[in-house]
């Protein structure tokens, strides 16, 4: 288990969703998919999700989960829509300029230390 | 798909009503509408979107000229990536008689960068009908990518694929009980024309009339879905959008 913060610093993210406290948000696994249908069947609850996918729908798949931490790869950043639904659900939206490959990689190797 | 077959092969089946949908191009329906038209039957311009999220939707347009300004706009929207024709196979764009125009160069296999709402806005801005493709595939439908239909936007309709069984599938997912359902052969190849089709009980075939007969207004209904096994022996104004050959390529 790690720190979001510790998450957020380590791949240079910016927190999208800034209204909510980050300070007691911890992140005990990972899941990497852009196919909603299957992070609803796979991810589970405590991950951080890492995708491309920035439709409206992943805030509902994540709350449906219990995903509390979103990291848009590449860069991406959704609509302010997304981004305001998610500060009402109290999940967290963070965009990094790596590739998803790169956000799993960092995360995968702070969670085993 | 040659035209000239692929219309043969719709009139022995008695399918009265066609729509080609080529992913992300329109490009080859006005060679298909020649023959098509020139063989008695009713054709609707169509084409298969990949959305940025890589769902399906389908559009159709009743004014050829509107499809074809949509068409451009569509084709800016596609990323920028070369066709690998010796991996994909060449885009050809023919004419009625078979000859090749000229090859697409750009990749229609890609995405647009348009997500669901704005295509589906673009489509309704030229006046067109848009809905998700083949709701029930493992791939490229609105399930598999988004996991459920979204809210917005408000969709009339939803295709469906040649075999499935309804009523499982909407024992799986209510939400689309009591949904329009449209049923279509997605056909790439001369044998699936007519694996599955919907009987549309219209004054005419348009997307107008398609529109009414999903709400169910003014008498209009569609029929079909239920039962994978019936063609449209007979119906008046039956058909089955859409048929969708590989882009243009003439067939043996």
């Amino acid at each position: 288990m790690i720190k979001l913060d510790e998450y957020v610093s380590a791949v240079q993210a910016v927190n999208l969703t800034p209204a909510i406290d980050t300070t007691g948000v911890e992140i005990r696994g990972g899941y990497v998919s852009d196919m909603l249908s299957d992070v609803m069947g796979s991810a589970r609850a405590g991950d951080a999700w890492i995708t491309i996918m920035k439709h409206l729908n992943v805030i509902a798949v994540a709350s449906m989960t219990g995903i509390s931490v979103i990291v848009f790869a590449k860069s991406s950043v959704p609509d302010a829509a997304v981004i305001d639904r998610a500060t009402s659900e109290g999940i967290c939206l963070l965009s990094s300029a790596k590739s998803s490959f790169e956000l799993a990689g960092v995360l995968y190797r702070m969670l085993q230390a | 798909m040659s035209p000239r077959e692929l219309v043969k092969r719709i009139r022995s089946l008695k399918i009265e009503w066609i729509a080609i949908t080529d992913h992300n191009s329109m490009a080859n329906c006005d060679a298909y509408e020649k023959v098509a038209l020139d063989a008695g039957l009713s054709f609707t311009w169509g084409v298969e979107i990949q959305t940025a999220e890589e769902v399906h939707l389908l559009a159709y347009f009743d004014d050829p000229d509107a499809a074809r300004c949509f068409d451009r706009q569509l084709y800016q929207s596609l990323l920028p990536v070369h066709n690998d024709s010796a991996f994909f196979g060449d885009q050809a764009v023919i004419d009625a008689d078979e000859n090749i125009l000229r090859f697409e160069e750009k990749a229609l296999i890609n995405s647009s960068v348009w997500d669901i709402e704005t295509c589906f806005n673009e489509v309704s801005a030229y006046g067109g009908i848009c809905y998700p493709a083949h709701v029930d595939a493992p791939a490229n439908s609105i399930l598999s990518q988004l996991g459920f239909v979204p809210e917005m936007p408000v969709f009339e309709m939803y295709g469906i694929t040649a075999g499935l069984d309804v009523s499982s599938f909407i024992d799986l997912h209510p939400y689309f009980r009591g949904k329009a359902l449209i049923r279509s052969s997605d056909a790439h190849y001369l044998d699936d024309l007519g694996s599955g089709v919907s009987h549309f009980y219209i004054d005419q075939p348009s997307c107008r009339e398609m529109l009414l007969a999903a709400r169910g207004e003014a008498e209009r209904k569609i029929e079909g879905a239920y039962d994978p096994g019936a063609l449209g022996f007979g119906v008046e104004n039956s058909g089955s959008p859409p048929a969708e050959p590989n882009f243009g390529i003439p067939t043996k």
